[in-house]
């Protein structure tokens, strides 16, 4: 209650509007049924390519599928795909970011060599690669099955750990130098206590920068897959997807094709970067001395 | 009782120098930041370490507590030696020798209340959660400092009241030897002096054993019963205070008192006097 009491303080309007446009995203993207207007794969052959109206606000496309359900349904496909491969980025980039700077010495150097060596593999390529040999179908791991997106979450979470794991090194080496963290080992505190209690959470507000902007990357690497075709697959709605159908209609006048998926994607990656920047000056200890000049 | 609380036989400690290619190579150096020391510190002593940056006096203080370990010697702690006690890091003996750190903004975690430190170091020595508040607030006024600061964050202290708390998280693991690096060098002169009667006060009533680390003869003198003089990572000199700084035997001590501004080194100064002695040494 403390931190959002905080948040409400310290957040300039910039850091609301990154906060309401991300909560207004991910919010479509749950209740993508309840608001939307239509269902986003009913084609309507008698209403295709309708202009924007008052039955259909952003029009309809080349099938006479509504396009303001589908913009909210692809929310779910972008939301997913950003989200995800953060979160497996961030877990898989920070621990090693973490162990390296902790550890130090011979283990450092081999956790930041693999580190370098996972940069180095064009990862975004491979994806494609992959996909293209393993075709799009779902993946099948013992009896669970998981949609072809589970893919592209683990393969562009491999992808971002690197960036994780160099944030996190960097500031994590300074901290682990630090006089309170020594002070910590003197009193006997266990190796787990002191990296995730002393050094980890001052290594934070970064990490948490990097993750937004990385949140706002993957929706954009989510739309580039499903516009090449190998993401999400039709007739399922994603702004990817969306941008690829739309490439017919910029020479034949359907301005409303490419422009509501483009803004979507724009939108949304402004505000995860706003919400960003916010979290950012949350997460800063001496935001107080901020709140008083504001 | 008997015996030194702090013994070091013969302790060296050397760091490679150069990079890889450099040692591959053979043309590698060692750096020895303390050679060849041998000390012995009795219980209750007040000693004060003097010696120009790089004499090697950090290097003994981390070595004492266990941040670093020797090239070559040993350090006994009580009659056992450390590197045997270190093998049980969170062991018993952790509590009994802690340290104070010279750089106040880097001494506490800027995440952490004062409480909250001061709460968690309590739980590590094994205090029990319903006592840890009133044994945290017990330790603010040990140091001089109000229960208000209990829900403060670092950076909303003063630079002489995070040492002040440092100092608190030190004695709340009842340490019997307290080692202080530097403590008051990066304070102003008027925290300094308030700093140094605090740990005159506490190694009185608390009985402690402390090893002062300063390159400052003014503040020693006020404070300390022994003085080690120590160049190049080695001692040059040792013995009670007031008769090495009276009549140094060693050339490098002679220079060492001869560059304190005037008035100072000579004059009888008692714990009273703390303040004047480092405000115009300051």
């Amino acid at each position: 209650m403390n931190r959002l009491a905080r948040l409400a303080r310290a957040a300039d309007w910039t850091g609301w509007l990154g906060a309401a446009i991300v909560v207004v995203m991910i919010g479509a993207a749950l209740l993508a049924p309840l608001v939307a207007p239509y269902d986003p794969v009913a084609i309507s052959i008698e209403h295709r390519l309708s202009a924007p109206d008052a039955a259909h606000w952003l029009g309809t496309d080349q099938a006479g599928r509504d396009v303001l359900s589908r913009i909210i349904h692809g929310a779910r496909a972008s939301l997913a795909v950003g989200i995800g491969a953060v979160i497996i980025g961030a877990l898989l980039g920070v621990s090693a970011g973490l162990f390296a700077a902790y550890k130090g010495g011979l283990g450092d150097q081999i956790t930041m060599r693999i580190v370098d060596g996972v940069a180095s593999i064009p990862l975004l390529v491979w994806a494609i690669a992959i996909v293209g040999i393993l075709g799009v179908g779902p993946v099948t791991i013992g009896s669970l099955q998981f949609p072809n997106e589970v893919k592209i979450v683990t393969l562009v979470g491999c992808l971002f750990s690197p960036v994780f794991a160099r944030v996190t090194y960097a500031v994590a080496r300074r901290i682990v130098g630090a006089d309170y963290v020594k002070a910590r080992y003197l009193q006997g505190a266990s190796h787990w206590q002191i990296a995730l209690g002393e050094v980890l959470p001052n290594c934070l507000s970064p990490i948490i920068v990097q993750a937004t902007l990385l949140v706002a990357i993957g929706i954009v690497i989510e739309a580039s897959i499903s516009f090449v075709g190998l993401g999400v697959q039709p007739p399922q709605p994603s702004w990817g997807t969306m941008l690829s159908d739309a490439r017919n209609a910029l020479y034949s006048g359907e301005w409303w094709l490419p422009v509501f998926p483009g803004i979507a994607i724009s939108v949304t990656v402004i505000g995860f970067n706003l919400l960003g920047d916010a979290v950012r000056d949350l997460f800063d200890p001496r935001n107080e001395a901020r709140t008083l000049v504001a | 009782m008997s015996g030194p609380i702090l013994a070091l036989r013969g302790v060296t400690k050397s760091y490679p120098q150069g990079g890889l290619l450099d040692r591959l190579l053979g043309r590698a150096s060692n750096f020895v930041a303390l050679d060849d020391v041998t000390l012995q510190i009795a219980r209750g002593d007040v000693v004060g370490i003097v010696g120009e940056s790089g004499s090697g006096k950090s290097t003994l203080a981390s070595l004492a507590v266990g941040l670093t370990r020797p090239t070559t010697g040993e350090i006994l702690l009580d009659g056992e030696p450390l590197a045997a006690l270190m093998r049980d890091h969170a062991g018993p003996w952790r509590r009994r020798i802690q340290m104070v750190f010279q750089d106040s903004g880097s001494a506490l975690n800027p995440r952490k209340t004062i409480a909250r430190c001061l709460a968690q170091t309590l739980a590590l020595r094994g205090v029990p959660r319903a006592t840890r508040e009133d044994e945290s607030m017990a330790l603010l006024a040990l140091v001089g400092l109000g229960s208000e600061m209990a829900p403060r964050l670092p950076h909303e202290l003063s630079g002489g009241q995070r040492q002040r708390v440092g100092l608190a998280r030190a004695l709340a693991m009842k340490p019997d030897i307290l080692i202080a690096d530097e403590p008051v060098s990066s304070l102003d002169v008027s925290l300094q002096a308030q700093v140094i009667n605090l740990l005159s006060r506490l190694t009185r009533e608390l009985g402690l054993t402390l090893l002062f680390i300063s390159h400052d003869l003014a503040v020693v003198r006020t404070l300390c019963t022994r003085i080690i003089v120590m160049r190049k990572g080695r001692i040059v000199e040792e013995g009670p205070c007031l008769d090495v700084l009276a009549r140094p035997a060693h050339p490098y001590t002679q220079l060492l008192i001869s560059s304190v501004p005037k008035g100072i080194a000579g004059r009888r100064a008692p714990a009273a006097a703390a303040a004047s002695a480092t405000s115009s040494v300051g």
